[in-house]
């Protein structure tokens, strides 16, 4: 033995992974049985085609957009909370927030992913979509962000934020996680040690990254408001209000949704997440419930006060009409959002269990009015006299519906037992602490970042077909795929310039005491005795 | 002025290696004249009759689905007759046959996120089938709802896969599918016309598409609408001329005529 402290046989590790009860399990299992019906009704939407839906054309007594479109807006709403939340810890270095953050870019990234597969459900012909939206996409499409911006740009970033700040729990998960793992860990964790050089680093770029995906957060909210702000044909959508109502809800929503996943986790997992967290969130959730309720109310009056007569229609029929009963569900939810956590606020001690109430009403009222948004516009806002429509979701939409909703749930659940949640104990991190010179990580980041605006530039501009005018196609092949590339490679710039091993020797950086493994893995020095017989053996030939 | 920004830019970011390109995409603009196909229909003499929407379904394999209720609201329609009784918005007669309006600034075009649907030089707006992702946008985007989604895969009886039109292709499920001014017989009109050697007569295309051939009030013309002598462009300039929505700017290319509207 030529180590000086051993850890004890006696005293077994705690591991890092916290021991699922119960009730994980029967989620768990309730997630997979939901994922699972979700796959069969996709599987009967692909053998029978569209008509299994309840969507029909638009001026025959249809709406052909429904429950898909409704749930994906949703999903990338929820996906809202996980970069905020983080974004708003580092920059303002808000510690109380510091134990939800991994979880909400966990919920970001979990959200999108399902997002997207709420959209590609609704395509008609997804095999071409898949095909064509990387080579064809055109910037003039609403969409065209949705699918670069949205899909490639916030969720790859997010995925970076998420990589880059996991590494050091990562490397703690090299020795403490399971064997099976170790491998995964160790790619994760991608040499990482526990250095006051990668330490500073690390501190710029996590405040980086959480400055530059802040915009990208309100340009990807904004497309989605977009996709029916732009729309002057329909009734009730054509508004500026659109991108901005669509950012605070989509606020509202994540927001709800992290804190339950936070209440539930803590409940399943034993995860460490302090009262503090949830009532901090809980204050941003009545506020931005709040705003979205005073945008509802100037929409609505708005409209019917002096807006044209088919806008007026429409908002009659969601307030008073046929949509009345959605709009009183989906207002009174956020109501209850706003109100509930605004009075634990006030209170001296906030209960948490009263917040996770509303959250969850918050969630449900959330998609309620995303519906609200998608469907009356369609179904009675035909400027010319079409039969009027009516829209009900199949149970295909309901299977697909709830099969993405507990995708988002499989896939957190499932990470808890891989990965901590919460991150271990964080040293002070100090981005303005002094780096040793490296040019040639300087070098490389550079060139890594040129050639990623170079892909930016190149992939937008033949996108906006300025090199080929009034042509179809992009002159490059695929020239949106460069565009997102290129988006995604810059993101990728805090990994190089983090990942990056130092080439030149130099004196070893010392190393931070690091408190989560000490305190994980006590470990006790070896009686005097003991560690005057290893030197002796040590000094044997 | 957005032209000449356009021309600076692609001047300034075109590189060199760029021209070397292969550049097989370049929609062929037909040289000569410069055409804009549009369409009158007189909605004093059309006896209501949907002698246009069989014409067009016919011609068009647009499927029917028969009798089955579960496609009510799903069956693809390219011409249709809209009865606006009795809560029509102001303005809008109480008949009104509904052709696409093949619009000179299309939202449908606008949104398509894969340039499935686009402008022809000759301002038809086309679609693309096979390009077409199903993404449903060009639908939600169309303020006069002239577009059909096929929620289902076709399906002909043996009777009706004899009457099947060659020259038009059968769309399959998932698809956004809309009327092309049938712009097959345009095309080949043109083609034969380009072969003869000479100029198409506005008495030729007046009745080329299937509605207005089979329209037996002869409300509905066809013609060139840049052409000042041709029949569309004099209806198009009565006073009786009107064109649907023009409020929302989508310049329409289909006129409507009417003594008493409203």
């Amino acid at each position: 033995m030529n180590r000086i402290f051993a850890t004890p046989r006696t005293t077994p590790r705690p591991s890092l992974l916290p021991t699922p009860r119960l009730g994980w399990y029967v989620l768990f299992a309730l997630g997979i049985g939901l994922v699972a019906l979700a796959v069969y009704a996709y599987s009967v939407q692909l053998e029978r085609g569209d008509i299994v839906t309840g969507m029909r054309d638009l001026g025959r007594g249809g709406a052909a957009w429904g429950m898909y479109i409704a749930m994906y807006v949703y999903l990338v709403g929820v996906s809202f909370a996980g970069i905020t939340v983080a974004s708003i810890a580092r920059l303002f270095k808000l510690h109380v927030l510091e134990p939800v953050t991994r979880l909400a870019e966990l919920l970001t990234i979990t959200a999108l992913v399902a997002g997207a597969i709420a959209v590609l459900a609704d395509l008609g012909r997804v095999d071409h979509g898949l095909r064509s939206l990387p080579e064809l996409a055109r910037p003039s499409s609403p969409f065209y962000g949705t699918f670069t911006l949205v899909v490639a740009g916030y969720l790859f970033s997010s995925v970076v934020a998420f990589f880059v700040t996991g590494r050091r729990d990562a490397a703690r998960m090299v020795h403490d996680g399971p064997r099976v793992l170790r491998w995964f860990y160790r790619v994760w964790a991608s040499g990482y040690r526990f250095t006051s050089e990668e330490n500073a680093r690390h501190g710029r770029t996590t405040f980086w990254l959480a400055i530059t995906i802040l915009p990208l957060l309100v340009v990807a909210h904004s497309t989605l408001g977009f996709i029916f702000g732009l729309q002057a044909g329909r009734p009730g959508w054509y508004s500026a209000l659109q991108a901005p109502s669509f950012i605070v809800l989509a606020g509202a929503s994540g927001i709800g949704m992290l804190i339950l996943a936070a209440v539930t986790l803590r409940r399943m997992l034993g995860l460490r997440i302090p009262d503090a967290s949830i009532h901090w969130l809980g204050g941003f959730l009545w506020v931005l419930c709040l705003v979205y309720l005073y945008f509802t109310i100037v929409e609505e009056l708005t409209a019917t006060y002096a807006g044209p007569a088919l806008d007026r229609h429409v908002a009659h029929t969601i307030v008073t009409g046929q949509f009345s009963r959605s709009f009183v569900v989906a207002v009174g939810c956020l109501f209850v959002g706003f109100f509930v956590p605004f009075l634990q606020y006030l209170r001296a001690k906030p209960s948490v269990t009263g917040i996770a109430i509303a959250a969850a009403f918050v969630n449900v009222g959330a998609l309620v009015k995303r519906l609200l948004i998608v469907v009356p516009s369609q179904t009675n806002g035909a400027y010319l006299a079409l039969e009027e429509g009516h829209y009900s979701p199949s149970w295909i939409e309901w299977a697909l519906l709830a099969g993405t909703a507990s995708l988002v749930l499989v896939m957190v659940l499932g990470f808890a037992r891989i990965f901590p949640l919460v991150h271990g104990e964080e040293p002070d991190v100090d981005r303005d602490a002094p780096l040793p010179r490296d040019p040639i990580r300087k070098l490389a980041c550079l060139l890594w970042a040129a050639i990623a605006v170079a892909l930016v530039f190149v992939g937008l501009t033949d996108s906006f077909r300025l090199w080929s005018g009034d042509e179809l196609d992009p002159r490059i092949p695929f020239a949106p795929a460069i565009f997102a590339t290129g988006v995604m490679m810059l993101f990728a710039t805090a990994i190089v310039y983090e990942v990056l091993p130092s080439r030149r020797r130099r004196k070893r950086s010392p190393r931070i005491v690091d408190l989560a493994r000490t305190r994980a893995a006590p470990r006790v020095a070896l009686p005097a005795p003991i560690r005057a017989t290893e030197r002796h053996h040590r000094s044997q030939p | 002025m957005s032209s000449d920004r356009r021309t600076f830019l692609r001047g300034l970011v075109a590189l060199p290696v760029l021209g070397a390109l292969p550049h097989e995409a370049r929609a062929a603009t037909p040289p000569g004249r410069r055409r804009h196909w549009g369409m009158a229909i007189d909605l004093d003499r059309c006896a209501a009759c949907n002698a246009c929407s069989v014409a067009c379904r016919e011609e068009n394999n647009v499927p029917s689905f028969g009798a089955d209720p579960r496609f009510d609201g799903a069956r693809p329609e390219w011409m249709s007759l809209l009865w606006q009784e009795p809560e029509r918005p102001e303005g809008l007669p109480e008949l009104l046959p509904l052709p696409c309006m093949h619009c000179e600034d299309p939202p449908c075009v606008k949104v398509c996120p894969v340039g499935a649907t686009y402008k022809d030089p000759d301002g038809i707006t086309m679609q693309i089938w096979d390009r077409c992702i199903g993404c449903r946008y060009c639908m939600v985007a169309c303020p006069y709802s002239r577009r059909s989604f096929n929620w289902s895969e076709p399906t002909w009886t043996e009777s009706e896969q004899q009457m099947l039109n060659p020259d038009v292709a059968t769309r399959p499920h998932g698809v956004v599918e809309k009327c092309t001014f049938c712009h097959h017989r345009v095309r080949a009109l043109c083609e034969r016309a380009r072969l003869e050697g000479r100029d198409l007569r506005d008495d030729e295309v007046r009745r080329l598409p299937a509605c207005a051939a089979a329209c037996p009030a002869d409300a509905i013309t066809f013609g060139d609408l840049e052409d000042p002598e041709s029949e569309v462009s004099e209806l198009a300039a009565s006073p009786r001329a009107f064109r649907l929505l023009e409020h929302l700017g989508t310049k329409p290319s289909v006129y409507y005529l009417k003594k008493e509207r409203g």
